[in-house]
């Protein structure tokens, strides 16, 4: 008998194998269900392939964005609030993946993890979950207006609490009346990113930030050291060029004239896997989740860089590229201390507040995010004029980002205000917008002024 | 009196406001009953699967708790004063690592001889020894009778046989029900009264939400508590240990009229009465097989039966849904290959002794063989799988050989390959697997609406009786862990599959201290068999497996399904 109790072993292996493969059932459902209750089919939240119930999209004012009503969508009122939110309320054919509506689909439905589709009164469309959402709609029509049209993207959030209080990418559409979208002119090529947070660009200056980090952490001395720049310098037969001759710099000095000898030089001095490290720990090569939302990862790859590349690196340049959101992050711990909130866009779900609301992670040391927020500081009142930012008590960077021989210059600036009343930290991105504190530092000047009133 | 109003209904409409809030719209509520009903449901979803998961708690901690008790049938004494007692029925006397009884002796072989208690008396048999044995001083050629004192020589080695004292073995083969453990029975008791009022509150949710439909539906579920109530009486009497199976068999019967309740009311009395075989059926087989030599002799009524069985289906078989697994009398139709599982398992069983020396398997294996060409020739893949699966678990416990497992497995490859080459459909079906949302509309229809179903249950359900999987083919059958999940929620779903993982366990636990290996073979084949169905069905209907149509035993909708899912679970409980 002993014999066949040992050869129960296979059955005890079958029934472990069953076992597994409940558990494989068990993961899929928790990875795809609400995904399964979107089928058009599930007559739960269907009749005749069309929704029958859908929460309302609130900003954080209560104004509705998006709201179902009598089998059809229902768009705010406002046509500016509409083409500047068209990213986030997503269009009538749920084109825009990263769409408020297309990734809490299985909310605004009515479906829960722990309920699915039960209803008190399952008869009755009463209405999925509304979402609430930390936007600000008003601000968003704003940054969209001052956009004027350009390609890019403006982002603003509360770096203490997450909140992600503006947010537009263009182009954009008015949902309600869209446009032929496949015109000659190419003017709406790519509309339905959010160029937020799926699109990455070459960063240009900005970078420099990053560079500015390592630096402080890992060269001794360095804000005692002084660069020389004679407006040029040569890496390997390739030139590293500035505007012109900055003379004799502080670190501090040459973070806010930008002058790219010396941050090659320090790049250099850091050595390519030293500059990775830190690119990586402040968030490059890896994407970020805002409430579920999927962003795209900026890239920085110095292994095979070589000496020239790793100096064009350290400027930003080489084959180096930025996410507007990611990058917001980064200038959003500096702001706070060197730690990072992420952001979140949901305020509230039905009448639970979201349960993801600031996640913590310690980007920066204290000293080194003290060290850069003031440097930053002082780039405002150096370089990019005080008087143009008045009362926001504004750190910032701004970047030229060069992406060719011929094609104007991406735009970029991107920085956080050191106020208590206004923690907010902020990104824009204007494609072939030329000077980085020119165009996109007025765009962010307007839409900041209008945050703090 | 109107100011009394007046001041209440600014809370009222704050409460209305509050419950609105939680999807909860009174006004839209016509009738009282309505309203009586959608309470009832808010409240019953959190309920049931918490008592499911004590069901099944109580059920692990009572076979965990168990004391087993091993009292002696005789004793054998050597020279040197060490009394063995044999707690068995069946012995292997060795050296080796297996036997039950060692004796680490040089001489010795490995598996020396086998010691059994048949027809009330001892039996030797020698396996080929290299040293022999003799009893009283003759030697041993295959079976030789022993009497109580005596002497058996094994390899020289002489020892003497003793009856355990006033107890003897045919003493105790009359069941004394006060050796039952009060406290457990307690425990049974609890167990069941849970059971009871699980069902009565699920009975009452499908009520309410069907009633209309199943104006019967009061009176059939109070039979079947009549009915499982007195089975548990009956069966209590006979048992010798705890009632643990039986209790998860009415639990999962439960759930089973809850299904049908929802998907075809109608059916309800016919599935009452196949509940009502299925527990006279198993206890017909637990009181045969009590008797080992009755129990051989069942074995062999079985097997003529499914051979029976199964020329009446390749004669009489109709077709349903692809297969043509069905055979109509004109008053009464069924699925005999359901019940030639039981005949199968059967003819899988083996006796230590004949399991250690002939290992004569050609009847074992032509009736095998005959099941699985049946099967393809009716079309029925899914079973085919699970009678496949069943032959390769049973044969290794008659060889233990894994090379002969991996002959088997590889075996069985080919036979897949000759499947995907002489029948396409078939082949066509294994092409989609994995790819239902692909095909969501058309061939992967049934997979995807099991999938969306089950998500649309969420963790706790919508409410017995107010899915919508039921309109689909095959729902409460081959689709009932989607109907499970979706109207009784994701986590009712897992306890009750778990509940017969757990019949499964219990098989493999039985075997340890298993009087006879006919009875550990037995329980071990029909182990197999349910978790081969299970497996199939739930991972075939949410497309982690090829989707096959088979049912879940004991849960899915049908007769015949049903009784062969008791007279499985009676040869696990046999094995006590
Ligand atoms: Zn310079």
């Amino acid at each position: 008998m002993k014999l066949l109790s040992a050869r129960t072993g296979l059955l005890i292996t079958l029934i472990l194998l069953f076992v597994l493969g409940l558990a494989a059932f068990a993961m899929q459902y928790f990875d795809s269900a609400p995904a399964w209750v979107e089928h058009p089919s599930n007559r739960h939240f269907y009749t005749d392939g069309k929704l029958s119930n859908l929460g309302t999209i609130y900003d954080r004012g209560g104004k509705a964005l998006l709201q179902m009503s009598d089998g059809g969508i229902k768009y705010n009122e406002d046509p500016a609030i509409r083409t500047a939110l068209m990213h986030v309320t997503g269009d009538r054919d749920g084109n825009v993946e990263t769409s408020i509506s297309s990734v809490f689909k299985s909310d605004l439905m009515g479906w829960n993890w722990l309920n699915g589709a039960y209803r008190f009164n399952s008869e009755q469309p009463t209405g999925g979950t509304d979402l609430t959402l930390t936007l600000d709609a008003g601000l968003c029509a704003a940054a969209y207006r001052e956009l004027r049209g350009r390609r890019g993207a403006v982002g603003v959030y509360n770096y203490q609490t997450g909140e992600l209080i503006c947010m537009t990418s263009s182009p954009s559409f008015d949902p309600v009346f869209p446009p032929d979208l496949t015109g000659e002119s190419g003017d709406y090529e790519g509309v339905y990113l959010n160029r937020l947070f799926s699109a990455a660009y070459t960063p240009g200056s900005v970078f420099k930030l990053v560079t500015t980090a390592a630096a402080l952490e890992q060269l001794p001395d360095i804000d005692k050291r002084r660069f020389r720049c004679n407006g040029e310098m040569e890496v390997e037969g390739n030139m590293v060029t500035c505007p012109a001759a900055h003379g004799e710099l502080t670190l501090g000095e040459a973070l806010a004239h930008s002058c790219n000898t010396s941050f090659a030089r320090i790049a250099l001095e850091l050595g390519a896997e030293k500059l990775q490290e830190y690119a990586e720990r402040v968030g490059f090569n890896s994407a970020q989740k805002v409430d579920g939302i999927h962003t795209i990862p900026g890239r920085v790859e110095l292994a095979h860089a070589g000496k020239a590349g790793l100096a064009w690196a350290g400027i930003g340049q080489f084959t180096n590229t930025a996410n507007p959101l990611n990058f917001m992050s980064l200038v959003g711990a500096i702001g706070n201390r060197g730690l990072a909130v992420a952001p979140n866009i949901v305020a509230r779900r039905g009448f639970l507040p979201a349960a993801s609301a600031g996640a913590k992670k310690r980007l920066l040391s204290e000293n080194t995010a003290e060290a850069l927020a003031k440097m930053m500081r002082n780039n405002t009142i150096a370089v990019y004029g005080e008087s143009n930012f008045k009362g926001l008590e504004l750190c910032a960077k701004s970047g030229t980002a060069e992406v060719g021989e011929g094609k104007k210059p991406h735009s970029w600036f991107a920085g956080f205000l050191d106020r208590s009343d206004y923690p907010l930290a902020f990104v824009v991105i204007i494609e072939g917008g030329g000077s980085g504190s020119g165009s996109a530092a007025a765009v962010a000047s307007a839409v900041l002024h209008r945050a703090v009133k | 009196m109107d100011l009394f109003l007046d001041r209440l209904s600014e809370p009222l409409d704050a409460l209305m406001t509050i419950l609105a809030g939680l999807g909860i719209n009174l006004e839209t509520l016509t009738t009282q009953s309505e309203m009586i009903g959608r309470f009832y449901t808010l409240a019953i979803r959190w309920l049931l699967p918490l008592m499911a998961a004590v069901i099944l708690l109580r059920c692990l901690l009572t076979l965990l708790g168990e004391k087993r008790e091993k009292t002696p049938w005789g004793y054998l004494q050597l020279p040197s004063g060490l009394r063995i007692s044999i707690t068995r029925w069946e012995n292997l006397i060795g050296r080796g690592r297996f036997a039950d009884i060692v004796i680490n002796v040089p001489t010795l072989s490995r598996s020396h001889a086998v010691l059994t208690h048949r027809h009330d008396a001892w039996l030797l048999r020698d396996l080929g020894s290299k040293g022999g044995s003799e009893v009283n001083g003759t030697k041993v050629e295959g079976e030789a009778a022993i009497d109580y004192g005596d002497t058996i020589s094994l390899a020289g080695l002489e020892m003497t046989l003793f009856p355990a004292g006033i107890d003897s073995p045919q003493q105790r083969h009359e069941y004394d029900p006060d050796a039952f453990v009060s406290a457990e029975r307690t425990a049974n008791h609890t167990t069941l009264a849970l059971i009871l009022l699980f069902q009565f509150l699920g009975a009452i949710q499908i009520y309410l939400a069907r009633g209309a439909a199943a104006p019967a539906l009061p009176l059939i579920f109070l039979s079947f508590f009549l009915l499982e109530s007195l089975h548990y009486v009956i069966i209590r009497r006979y048992s010798r240990r705890n009632l643990v199976p039986e209790l998860i068999g009415y639990f999962l019967c439960g759930l089973n009229l809850l299904i049908v309740a929802s998907s075809s009311p109608g059916t309800l009395l016919k599935q009452l009465a196949a509940i009502l075989i299925g527990m006279i059926a198993y206890t017909v087989i637990i009181a045969v097989a009590r008797d080992l030599d009755r129990a051989h002799s069942l074995r062999y009524l079985f097997i003529v039966a499914g051979l029976l069985m199964m020329i009446l289906n390749l004669a009489l078989g109709k077709s349903h849904f692809g297969a043509r697994n069905w055979i109509d009398l004109g008053f009464i139709s069924f699925q005999p290959m359901e019940f030639v599982k039981i005949a199968f398992v059967l003819a899988g069983t083996a006796t230590l002794d004949r399991l250690l020396t002939t290992r004569n398997m050609t009847a074992f294996v032509g009736f095998s063989g005959a099941s699985i060409i049946t099967l393809a020739l009716i079309n029925d893949l899914g079973t085919a799988l699970i009678f496949f699966g069943a032959f390769v678990m049973i044969s290794f416990m008659h060889s233990g050989n894994i090379r002969t497992l991996f002959l088997f497995l590889s075996g069985a490859a080919f036979g897949g390959l000759a499947v995907v080459i002489f029948k396409p459909h078939i082949a066509a079906r294994f092409a989609l697997w994995g790819k239902a949302w692909q095909f969501a509309n058309s061939s992967g229809y049934q997979q995807t609406r099991t999938m969306i179903a089950a998500a649309s249950g969420g963790l706790l359900g919508v409410g017995g009786g107010r899915g919508y999987l039921v309109s689909v083919a095959a729902a409460d059958t081959d689709l009932v862990f989607g109907m499970l999940c979706e109207e009784w929620g994701l986590l009712l779903a897992l306890v009750a599959i778990l509940m017969i993982v757990f019949l499964a366990f219990y098989a493999v636990v039985l075997t340890r201290g298993c009087r006879s290996s006919f009875y550990a073979i037995a329980a071990c084949g029909a182990a197999t068999i349910f978790i081969l169905q299970m497996a199939l069905n739930v991972l075939g209907s949410v497309d982690l497996l090829p989707f096959t149509g088979v049912t879940i035993p004991f849960i899915s909708n049908g007769g015949s399904s049903m009784i062969a899912s008791w007279g499985l679970l009676a040869l696990i409980k046999a094995a006590e």
